[in-house]
């Protein structure tokens, strides 16, 4: 009989009139991994704020090693040994990797000097822990998030955790990077340290719990086996509705119709000889693993990292796209992967957002801002892409992550681009907006727009794209139609790559 | 190892200093004399203080422009009321008087900074000016030239000496001891104490160090007082050297300071820095002052070329970063190529 780590029960935790969760109840053994799932705002992040003692719930009681906690504070959770991992890792770019891993242990025992050849035993020991080598005088802003986060695990263990809690770990990692993370915890969890996975990746969910729970609404839907559940279902138990892909119109591209070509365009480091075709009404899917160089030719194409060499032509011109301002003044349009960094004025107002990239447009005849104008253009577009908000004069840091994301889609539709390059353009966003997405993207490829989709969500891939482009090491390697692949093939081939490096090496 | 080294700015600011030292004493000799060497040290050494006294800040992720100002009230208020009571001792006394009147400004502005949450700069732009001014309204507004007995020799108290016919009695002054005991102390402190990692940590990530546990409001505070102790000191040395006590002492001289200090590697944006880096920054912008005057350039030129060089060491590590975040996460394709 396994042993219980922890255990919550009814947990009930109110934010003025919302109820985040809802009579939650759930327990962790030893050893154990576990699967927390659900959509923004069902409760996930909640769940995990009280665990680690940051929120005190309303009602109901917590059990970590046997000890009853009606309120638990920080402390006492970093005590009772849960260890939290953030996004963001809590780390020091300019720090080493050796001084980054021994500081907690350092501040705990209140040292107030530093032995160095202690620092880089105590860091050497964590990192064997997790059987990882990292050069321990590296300095950790010079690695890669894959090292990062192996260095936040291994902090975490010798913290002597008991309890790893994940906050969505493999967002920026790549196939390779997150089977050795799971290797990594699956070792952590024969010793019996048990793990925590909050997860948005639905294909992942079952490859890494051996149990999963679902959060809808502040309630606990599904606490089951992972392995008994499918994607679909995992699906459906977190919106609450069939997502129907059944019914999907797909916009139809005029195959004589070409509106970009590309043709072996370059760029040093980042992808070679691509050449392809845009048709008018496509959407075209680019998919490949991370560093197959479809970010970087995301990013040539609208002119942020422009390419050494090769030709675009757009509507029968040649065009040079050394600049984002030649794209744009191309009429060609970005959505970046980072929206909070790179898609929008966060401090200014939803209606400021949309209005940005045309407010050319919005001149008066004295060439003033017409307010007027401004607000309707911007409402239009908020009732359009059904952005979630009272009125659009909010900031836009006061929307959830896929409101965020429409409103990046608002701006660049505001300004009627001939092509529409996405980059991951669902990435963290939940299952429900994530469809509502798909769908507006293909309702744009039928009025006209040409789209282009970057991304290596597969099922996302098959939902929204007439073709898709494998990209493989910088180059493109195979063209498939939608109409004769399925997602399994799709799948295998994307990881086929991955198989492939991992014989190189 | 040696690798870390010779691509550290340290190393690159040694190699421009050499570089620097052969062309003017190619050009003129006397360059290359230990009385010229000695005159560098000795117009270096208070910069050099200086610099130590802002390195801490700008680690921190700061800049400040009063701590000039501070050297001015500390100095001239400490010189101010020694020579009025008839003080005719030595400078030990000035050191701890003015080193303690550093410490309180220093801390003003490490208080109105943590207490409110404000920027470095911000605080300090107030601050300077309000010294400067008090200094001149409640103090006095000419320069000082009496001197106590024991302080009039100061200004050649050397260690030892070289003469020559031409530029006369030379020597190394004992203000190089003071280097470098201040030297090894910050060393020491930046490398093994927490406080001096904190510093390091806060200039890195301030929400990451606030939630790893550091006292931020704490380590804020050291901070500013070693900076106000450092620049009391430092006042009151460059006024013995020049022996006379003056309330607009370094007016203007704070950014020529953190431009040594990020010539010799500091980070604007904070979290790095060294000691022997801010000692090499400072040396090289002396050489350079110098070498504009021996190899006979007008001396306009030498903000001019401070400027330029300033320029290159803030471009390169942009450029350094530019080209890592371009080649990115693409390794497996750099090797592939290296492969094909």
């Amino acid at each position: 009989m396994a042993e219980e780590l922890l255990r919550v029960d009814g947990i009930i935790k109110r934010f003025g009139g919302v109820t985040a969760l809802d009579d939650v109840s759930f327990s962790i053994n030893k050893g154990e991994s576990l699967t927390l799932v659900g959509e923004n705002g069902s409760g996930k992040s909640t769940m995990i704020k009280i665990i680690s003692g940051v929120y005190t719930p309303d009602e109901g009681d917590i059990f970590i090693n046997g000890n009853h906690y009606k309120k638990m504070t920080p402390i006492d959770s970093i005590k009772e040994g849960v260890q939290v991992i953030y996004q963001d890792f809590s780390l020091f770019p300019n720090l080493t990797v050796a001084e980054n891993i021994a500081l907690n242990d350092l501040i705990i025992s209140g040292a107030k000097t530093v032995n160095w050849k202690k620092v880089h035993d105590f860091a050497r020991e964590g990192l064997e822990k997790i059987k990882v080598k990292i050069p321990l005088n590296a300095l950790v802003g010079e690695l890669s998030t894959a090292d990062r986060q192996l260095i936040a695990i291994s902090k975490a263990i010798l913290a002597d955790a008991k309890l790893l809690i994940m906050d969505e770990p493999t967002t920026a990692l790549t196939r390779n990077e997150v089977k050795a993370l799971f290797k990594v915890v699956k070792e952590l969890n024969t010793k019996g340290i048990a793990s925590i996975f909050v997860s948005h990746k639905l294909t992942e969910v079952r490859e890494i719990g051996e149990r999963t729970i679902i959060l809808r609404n502040g309630r606990k839907i599904i606490d089951e086996d992972a392995k008994g559940l499918d994607v679909k279902t995992i699906e459906y138990q977190m919106t609450g509705r069939h997502i129907d892909t059944s019914s999907i119109e797909y916009s139809k591209p005029k195959q004589d119709d070409v509106l970009m070509k590309v043709e072996n365009l370059n760029l040093s480091h980042g992808f070679f000889d691509v050449s392809f075709e845009l048709h008018r009404n496509e959407v075209l899917g680019i998919t490949g693993l991370l560093g197959s160089g479809r970010t970087e030719l995301a990013l040539a194409l609208f002119g942020q990292k422009p390419a050494d060499s090769g030709t675009i032509i757009l509507e029968g011109k040649e065009i040079k796209i050394k600049s984002i301002f030649d794209a744009t003044s191309n009429g060609i349009g970005f959505v970046p992967e980072d929206r909070i960094k790179e898609g929008l004025f966060l401090p200014q107002t939803i209606n400021n957002n949309i209005a940005a990239k045309v407010i050319d447009t919005l001149k008066n005849k004295f060439g003033l801002l017409d307010l007027k104008k401004k607000v309707s253009l911007s409402e239009e577009w908020i009732k359009r892409l059904n952005v979630k908000t009272p009125t659009g004069e909010l900031p836009a840091s006061s929307l959830s992550g896929g409101n965020q994301q429409r409103l990046v889609l608002a701006k660049w539709l505001a300004f009627d681009p001939k092509v529409l390059i996405l980059n991951g353009p669902t990435v963290g966003v939940d299952v429900g907006s994530k469809a509502d997405i798909h769908e507006l993207i293909r309702k744009l490829a039928s009025e006209g727009m040409g789209i282009i989709l970057m991304s290596d969500d597969i099922p996302e891939l098959m939902h929204t794209c007439n073709r898709i482009l494998l990209m493989r090491r910088g180059r493109i390697v195979e063209d498939f139609q939608r109409e004769t692949t399925n997602e399994e093939d799709l799948n295998n081939e994307l990881v086929a790559s991955d198989v492939e490096e991992e014989a190189k090496r | 190892m040696l690798k870390r080294v010779l691509r550290s700015n340290e190393f690159v600011v040694l190699l421009i200093i050499i570089a620097l030292s052969l062309v003017v004493g190619s050009i003129n000799p006397t360059f290359f004399t230990i009385a010229s060497l000695f005159d560098l040290i000795r117009a270096s050494n208070v910069y050099i203080i200086l610099a130590f006294a802002l390195l801490p800040v700008v680690i921190l992720g700061g800049v400040d422009i009063s701590f000039v100002a501070i050297s001015a009230v500390a100095s001239y208020g400490t010189h101010m009321l020694l020579i009025t009571r008839g003080y005719e001792g030595g400078l030990f006394l000035y050191f701890v008087i003015g080193c303690l009147i550093g410490a309180l400004a220093g801390m003003l502005n490490g208080f109105i900074i943590t207490k409110f949450d404000l920027q470095i700069f911000d605080v300090s732009l107030a601050t300077q000016t309000m010294w400067y001014g008090f200094t001149l309204f409640f103090i006095g507004a000419t320069s000082n030239f009496d001197m106590p007995d024991g302080v009039v020799g100061y200004y050649s108290s050397f260690i030892t000496q070289v003469s020559n016919e031409t530029t006369g009695v030379t020597g190394l002054h004992v203000s190089i001891i003071y280097v470098i005991v201040i030297g090894i102390f910050l060393w020491w402190f930046l490398k093994y104490t927490m406080i001096g990692r904190g510093i390091y940590a806060i200039g890195g990530d301030k929400d990451v160090a606030e939630r790893t546990g550091f006292n931020i409001k704490k380590i804020t505070m050291v901070v500013f007082i070693i900076m106000g102790v450092l620049s009391g000191f430092a006042g009151i040395v460059q006024s013995a050297l020049s022996r006379n006590f003056n309330p607009t002492l370094f007016i203007g001289q704070n950014l020529d300071v953190l431009a040594s200090v990020i010539l010799g590697g500091a980070a604007i944006k904070g979290g790095r820095g060294t000691v022997i880096g801010t000692v090499l920054g400072v040396i090289l912008t002396q050489i350079i002052r110098r070498a504009l005057v021996l190899t006979h350039i007008p001396s306009e030129w030498q903000k001019f070329v401070v400027g330029i060089i300033l320029i290159i060491f803030t471009v390169i590590p942009a450029l350094n970063e530019k080209r890592r975040k371009n080649q990115g996460r693409t390794t497996d394709l750099v090797e592939a190529m290296e492969e094909a």
